[in-house]
């Protein structure tokens, strides 16, 4: 359609008088003309400041350059004067798993890998002991056993309560505080401090002068400073300080609460609009009393299938089924004493009921109030780059799906939605990265495999209602959507670079729980208070003067030691060993009556596996399921239950937690590898070699023998 | 001075600044794309950031350089795009402003001169200058044929508005000229024709009928307002001011500018 039959001739006289106007205000220079309002007055400004920044820092990056490289010769920094390769890519797929790599390349579906495979190297990668993310991922990057590292579990007990911790990190208030009638003012931030030991080999590139870009490598929060940049992955806590706590708003009364990882808060409902809040942390001024900051949000429906949302003066419309973006939100505790944070909602329900879900309060990576990056800014640059994005370590929420306040598309629509904004990231980190190593690691893998195995396993019981042919392919969807990553990878690798995919352990079926507290209940190894037969979370009813031993966390039994535990009664030395020899005697092999398999296939004492400085604080037996089973919800969390072994009707339906030797990860690499039985430790050692560096002597792995460039 | 000692052409700068700042920061809000706006100075600010970051990588520095210039641009394309929706509006206002706070009006005792252009140098001699009580001549006039232009000296005894009345053959025609030291709107000149021109410098109807005159200016000084200890031209003032107040009424609008 032309202009012309779209407007009367009225109105072309009127437009064109404006036009007319506009050009002759425009071309005619008089003094009142240069300056039009403070829109333009900012444009112009910023655009200028911004490129006078911009050029000084560039001239000054290319004058200075020389003498950083002269700098770095000085002091005996010679990249790259003995490496092989002039760029490191490591994908690490977090819980990748051979056997349905395998399978999958098998019938056609992952034709990047196969490609890796057949040109280069394709292994299964043996993984630490227990085969547990941050455990191994700490292996990856350290180059050394747990016992070098300390990470053992994402727990750890405390000695004097036997009550856990996160093993990996610990938050405190600010050092100092002025304390004001009823009030507390915190001088200065919370700390951060890092419980992980070992340095990760990307200090030892960036100290040789190779830049690093490391993107989510769990067990990376709180950020240590090295040549490069980073953003932490696994383990940065979510604006409460917890792992991840949803929030679901809803008009349903209902007075129990969520097993795991989650908060119900009433919506208030009036006529058409609603409102509730986004519990936030802790009041900062007020320490120790429960009180917690909240942002309120108002819900406004449009129609049975729309709402409107107002949060902080944002206002967005949702539909039912629907996420809303990242949404800042910004919990104020009084002047000058602010939080910030981000989050998601999600429209579960209008009619009957209202129910909202929201996401855990991620820490605003673009306003960082933990440091989650190094440096600062590198999480600031991403914000700005890429838009807001999930900064929890457990982003994906599983906790959610498990207590059903998710559904299956739900769960892997943010899932998904995470995995973009990290393919992104890494797409950056590519560019940014031309000589060096880039880093990344991707938890879609684990977490989907966890949520959706149940419908891979054709017996598991939380999938028996499910008919076989109406089974999502959730898993196959996902390997070949890493499948395509890789695709899009490999064609930026030349032959002086080498591609790693690698992941830190594989995937078994969890089917079956046991409740390992029980057993040593049972067997008379843990003792309940007079009266009791069962025990609340964390032994809250075990009697500790007759308790010889227990577990907490994934794999870790703990002998109840004199002198170590508050309550220890067992002696140290000949009367532990021979515990630990009957306990793995008994253990080893333990059948479940029920299905008639080896519930238990393996039982490793920490001083066979483990070597180092932190072995003290090892439990003193691995224990390593079989397949199909993982130890039960209530024995993770320190509950004793009567009954040993019992289905697993979570949606949480595979797990790697397990013998070790049942669930090796995957390596593949564009070059050939002629080890036959590579190990997550031996990375560290392999990439350092190949950069030409020297290895540090208190390493465990081993350097690879690492082929020249067969870049597919 | 006022005469409460209130320096009034300061205080109205810095009324109308902080009127016009918050008012244009709210039409900015409405006639651009915050959106856009937002995400253009996001990514501005990641390739600054990456200068920093990546700073021993020269080709990734040159890179974001680039970057940074294309970012630049697009940004500003955004925020001038509701600018061309005001600056018509707004010009026009400010030359308005201009009248009263551009000038001043002479000071009594100073002279000033009375121009008068001619569209031909032969009507030079026919022009004579009538003066109102108030208002005297200092010296005979002076002709610049060159200019087709003729001047006299002038000075006020006393404040007030004057009509000034310039005779060529059996024609006289009017300029105001404004004495004292208050805050008059003050048209520097009187034209004949030229609409656009008169439209901004000239705060008097057009010179009419068939005759020589082209144009009829009287001197005004320039107005330089005190304030914060300096000497300001108000357009310089009100651009600190109207930018302080967008600056600040940006944040409190939640506007991105």
């Amino acid at each position: 359609m032309k202009w012309s039959e779209t407007t009367s001739p009225a109105a072309h006289r009127r437009i064109l008088a404006c036009l007319a106007a506009l050009g002759i205000v425009l071309l005619h220079p008089l003094r009142s003309h240069a300056y039009a309002g403070p829109g333009a007055g900012f444009a112009v400004l910023s655009s200028f400041w911004t490129l006078f920044v911009a050029f000084f820092y560039s001239v000054y990056a290319f004058f200075a350059w020389p003498f950083r490289q002269l700098f770095r010769l000085l002091r005996r920094r010679k990249a790259y004067g003995k490496a092989q390769i002039k760029r490191a890519i490591i994908l690490g797929f977090d819980g990748m798993d051979p056997e349905l790599t395998e399978r999958f390349i098998a019938e056609g579906k992952l034709p990047n890998l196969a490609k890796l495979r057949d040109q280069g190297t394709f292994r299964k990668l043996q993984t630490t002991f227990p085969p547990i993310s941050p455990v191994a991922w700490s292996t990856f990057m350290t180059g050394v056993n747990p016992g070098k590292h300390n990470i053992y579990d994402f727990l750890a007990r405390d000695l004097s309560n036997y009550l856990p911790y996160l093993s990996s990190a610990e938050i405190k208030g600010p050092k100092r505080s002025w304390k004001v009638g009823k009030y507390t003012i915190p001088l200065g931030r919370a700390r951060t401090k890092g419980m992980r030991r070992g340095t990760p080999f990307w200090h030892w590139l960036g100290e040789a002068g190779i830049f690093c870009s490391v993107i989510r490598v769990p067990v990376t929060f709180p950020p240590e400073k090295f040549s490069g940049v980073l953003l932490s992955g696994m383990c940065v806590p979510d604006l409460k300080g917890s792992q991840g706590t949803f929030c679901l708003c809803t008009t349903r009364v209902r007075g129990d609460k969520f097993r795991e990882g989650g908060v119900r808060v009433p919506i208030e409902q009036n006529g058409s609009s609603c409102s509730s809040y986004v519990p936030g942390p802790e009041n900062p001024l007020t320490p120790g009393s429960g009180d917690e900051l909240r942002v309120n949000f108002e819900i406004r429906l449009v129609n049975t299938n729309q709402a409107r949302f107002t949060v902080d003066s944002q206002s967005f419309t949702l539909k039912v089924g629907a996420y809303s973006e990242w949404i800042p939100v910004k919990f104020r505790a009084g002047v000058g004493f602010r939080a910030h944070g981000i989050c998601r909602f999600y429209l579960k329900e209008l009619s009957p009921e209202v129910e909202v879900y929201v996401t855990p309060v991620n820490i605003d990576p673009g306003r960082p109030d933990l440091p989650i990056s190094h440096p600062v800014t590198y999480s600031i640059y991403l914000a700005k780059l890429f838009g807001p994005y999930a900064t929890l370590g457990l982003a994906e929420d599983t906790w959610a799906l498990n207590e059903e306040v998710l559904d299956d598309q739900a769960f892997l629509a943010q899932c998904y939605a995470n995995h973009d904004d990290r393919e992104r990231m890494l797409f950056d980190a590519l560019e940014k990265t031309q000589r060096g190593l880039c880093a990344c690691v991707f938890d879609t893998t684990d977490r989907v495999q966890h949520m959706f195995w149940r419908y891979l396993d054709k017996d598991h019981p939380a999938a028996r209602d499910v008919p076989r042919d109406q089974r999502p392919e959730v898993i196959q969807e996902l390997y070949c959507r890493m499948d395509k990553l890789i695709g899009r990878v490999l064609e930026q690798v030349d032959d002086k670079t080498l591609l790693m995919v690698v992941s830190d352990h594989g995937f078994k079926s969890f089917a079956r729980c046991v409740n390992l507290n029980a057993w040593l209940h049972q067997n008379g190894y843990l003792a309940l208070k007079s009266g009791k037969t069962e025990s609340g979370d964390w032994f809250d009813d075990v009697d500790w003067s007759r308790t010889r031993a227990y577990t907490m966390g994934l794999n870790g039994l703990y002998l109840n030691l004199k002198g170590r535990e508050r309550e220890g009664i067992i002696e140290p030395g000949a009367n532990a060993e021979a515990l630990k020899d009957e306990l793995r005697r008994k253990l080893d092999g333990l059948v479940d009556p029920a299905s008639s398999r080896a519930g238990i296939t393996g039982v490793f004492d920490c001083d066979s596996v483990y070597a180092g400085p932190y072995v003290d604080n090892a439990p003193d037996l691995i224990v390593g399921y079989g397949d199909g089973f993982r130890a039960s919800w209530d024995s993770v969390m320190g509950k004793v239950t009567s009954q040993v072994f019992e289905d697993n009707l979570k949606a949480w339906s595979g797990d790697h937690c397990i013998d070790p030797r049942l669930v090796p990860g995957v390596l593949f690499c564009n070059r050939k590898i002629s080890d036959e039985k590579p190990a997550i430790v031996d990375v560290a050692p392999t990439v350092l070699k190949l950069f030409g560096l020297e290895l540090p002597g208190h390493l465990d792995g081993k350097p690879w023998t690492v082929g020249a460039s067969t870049a597919p | 001075m006022g005469s409460l000692g209130v320096n009034i052409p300061a205080t109205i700068v810095v009324v109308v600044s902080l009127v016009i700042g918050v008012v244009m920061v709210v039409v900015f809000r409405y006639t651009s794309d915050q959106k856009a706006i937002h995400v253009a100075k996001n990514r501005l600010k990641a390739h600054l950031l990456a200068l920093k970051l990546f700073q021993d990588q020269i080709p990734v520095v040159l890179r974001s350089y680039g970057r940074i210039v294309v970012a630049t641009g697009r940004y500003l394309r955004l925020a001038f795009r509701p600018l061309l929706l005001v600056i018509v509006p707004l010009i026009f206002l400010m030359v308005q402003f201009d009248r009263y706070l551009g000038s001043m009006p002479v000071a009594v005792g100073h002279p000033f001169l009375v121009k008068v252009r001619m569209d031909n140098p032969n009507a030079l001699n026919e022009a004579s200058l009538q003066l109102p009580d108030g208002l005297s001549s200092t010296a005979p006039a002076v002709h610049v044929p060159s200019e087709n232009e003729v001047a006299w000296r002038v000075v006020g005894e006393k404040p007030g508005e004057y009509i000034v009345n310039v005779q060529v053959s059996d024609q006289a025609f009017a300029k105001l000229v404004v004495v004292g030291s208050s805050v008059s709107r003050l048209s520097p000149i009187r034209l004949r024709g030229k609409f656009w021109e008169r439209l901004f410098v000239s705060g008097e109807p057009a010179l009419t009928g068939n005759n020589p005159i082209v144009s009829i200016a009287v001197q005004y000084p320039e107005r330089n307002i005190a304030f914060a200890g300096f000497e300001w031209n108000w357009i310089w003032l009100f651009f600190v001011v109207s930018l302080a107040a967008g600056f600040l009424f940006k944040g409190i609008l939640g506007v991105e500018i």
